[in-house]
């Protein structure tokens, strides 16, 4: 469900935010799978958002 | 005392000296004054010479014309002077025998007339009138007047039971046109004439807004007198009538001077009537031809002005169609330039989309590799850091177990140290015990069960 409604630069930035944790040694370990595969999905959705984009700019451009 | 004689001797020896004294006729020149034709058929006449003092006569005589005579003398004389018949006021010459009764007294009778006589005074009397009506600037004054076209409105100046008047009305009633009569009575013969006339002028003339012209007609018959109709007086009003005199006396020779100043001068009454038809159906038949005449026009008029439409109509088609033509030249030049435009337009644009494209395709490509790099390298530090922290967290872990290690109670068990419980539980403070609480002693290698028996 989630998936669809975040966006793109969302996803990013939530990844980010996922990556500082892991710097400031605030990552609890029983969260740390959860959150990799959190961001790992969002990695996964942000590279499926992106190949969909260039498809359809692909698509559009060989509309004309 | 002398033999009287009765009056009949008296009067008979009179005529007998009368009849000796003048046994032949004699012509005489007189004056009629007065005039009338008895039942009987004899003509009494009161003949006067003028000019005594106080407009008393110099003399008068009666005078009779017998009827066998009269028949002739009238006729003659009538014929002689174109219609003119013995009437008051007439000078004649005629030939008398001098005659007395010794009943009625001295007469004069009348056997022969000269009508040529009466002609010449007349003609004198009527060159006198012409003369001074010239004098006075009035002779042609009714002639000068313009005749209205059509004349329907009419003053009539006549008797009401002349015959002319009847024949005028007859006439004037067979005619398709309506005409308006009104009849100012008047005597037309006879002494009171001349007065009788005028006065109907005046009233005719009062009126004068009313009518279209004035009709002086007079008898009809061919026994009237026409002396009146010479007069200075009468003419002299005639010919200053403020509207057309239209005159039908009846006359056979000459023209009365009331014929001369009137407008229009006519034979008979019925020639008037005549006249007056004639000058409507002239009028009608003018309204006609005009009429006629423009319709005519208007339809050369129409005919002209739809030839010229037709004309003008094809003129417009041409330039229409010529100026169909050049607009759709023009349109061709401009749909040729702008196709033309148009399609440089196009060209341009494709470029511009072409190399827009291929800069698009370069940033979606720019675009994705970077996205892609982006996302490879958060995968990287994704897996590093969390491989950083599972073997931070690993060092640390092992550091524990030593340290626990080090503290584990079997190793402190082990070097003589025993664990104290009570009801299971470790007794940490001794306070708690009471005297006979069952104790478990925990050795390094066994368990010892005690009591408590004292506590200090």
């Amino acid at each position: 469900m989630e998936k669809k409604k975040i966006t793109y630069a969302q996803a990013i930035e939530e990844v980010e935010r996922i990556l500082e944790r892991f710097n400031g040694e605030q990552m609890d370990v029983d969260e740390l799978g959860a959150q990799v595969k959190r961001a790992a999905d969002l990695i996964r959705l942000c590279k499926e958002k992106l190949r969909k984009a260039e498809q359809e700019a692909s698509e559009a451009l060989e509309e004309e | 005392m002398p033999n009287p004689v009765t009056l009949s001797r008296l009067q008979s020896l009179i005529r007998e000296g009368i009849d000796r004294a003048h046994p032949l006729p004699y012509w005489v020149t007189a004056e009629i004054s007065e005039l009338k034709v008895n039942y009987s058929g004899h003509c009494y006449i009161e003949l006067v010479e003028k000019g005594g003092e106080n407009h008393v006569p110099k003399a008068k005589a009666n005078a009779v014309i017998w009827r066998t005579d009269y028949r002739m003398i009238g006729s003659y004389f009538s014929a002689a002077t174109g219609g003119q018949s013995l009437a008051a006021g007439l000078k004649v010459l005629v030939r008398v025998v001098v005659s007395y009764h010794e009943l009625y007294g001295l007469s004069l009778r009348i056997t022969d007339i000269d009508p040529a006589y009466t002609l010449g005074d007349m003609a004198q009397q009527r060159r006198q009138t012409i003369e001074r009506l010239q004098r006075d600037g009035v002779f042609d004054m009714n002639r000068e007047l313009s005749l209205p076209e059509a004349m329907q409105r009419v003053a009539v100046v006549s008797s009401r039971h002349a015959a002319g008047y009847r024949d005028f009305m007859k006439e004037l009633s067979a005619s398709p046109y309506r005409f308006e009569v009104t009849l100012f009575d008047a005597f037309m013969q006879g002494a009171e004439a001349e007065n009788s006339i005028v006065e109907a002028l005046e009233a005719a003339a009062d009126r004068s807004d009313e009518f279209d012209a004035l009709v002086l007609i007079r008898g009809g018959g061919s026994q009237s007198d026409l002396g009146c109709f010479d007069s200075y007086r009468l003419c002299y009003f005639l010919a200053q009538f403020p509207l057309p005199v239209l005159s039908g006396i009846g006359h056979d020779k000459d023209l009365s001077v009331a014929d001369l100043v009137a407008a229009v001068p006519l034979k008979t009454p019925t020639a008037v009537a005549v006249y007056l038809k004639n000058g409507a159906a002239e009028f009608d038949a003018r309204l006609d031809a005009l009429s006629d005449e423009l319709s005519a026009r208007c339809a050369e008029l129409f005919e002209g002005q739809r030839t010229r439409l037709r004309e003008c109509a094809f003129r417009l088609g041409q330039a229409a169609s010529e100026g169909v033509h050049g607009q759709s030249l023009r349109l061709e030049q401009l749909g040729g330039r702008l196709r033309a435009l148009t399609s440089q337009t196009v060209r341009s644009g494709d470029e511009r989309l072409a190399s827009l494209s291929v800069r698009l395709r370069q940033s979606v490509r720019f675009g994705i590799a970077a996205g892609d790099a982006r996302l490879d390298n958060l995968r990287t530090m994704l897996r590093h850091r969390s491989e950083n922290t599972l073997l931070s967290r690993a060092k640390a872990l092992s550091l524990l177990g030593d340290l626990v290690a080090t503290h584990d109670p079997r190793r402190i068990l082990e070097r003589g140290f025993a664990l104290v419980r009570s009801g299971g539980k470790a007794v940490s403070d001794a306070d708690a015990l009471r005297r006979g609480d069952r104790l478990e002693i925990v050795t390094a290698r066994r368990t010892i069960e005690a009591e408590v028996v004292k506590v200090e």
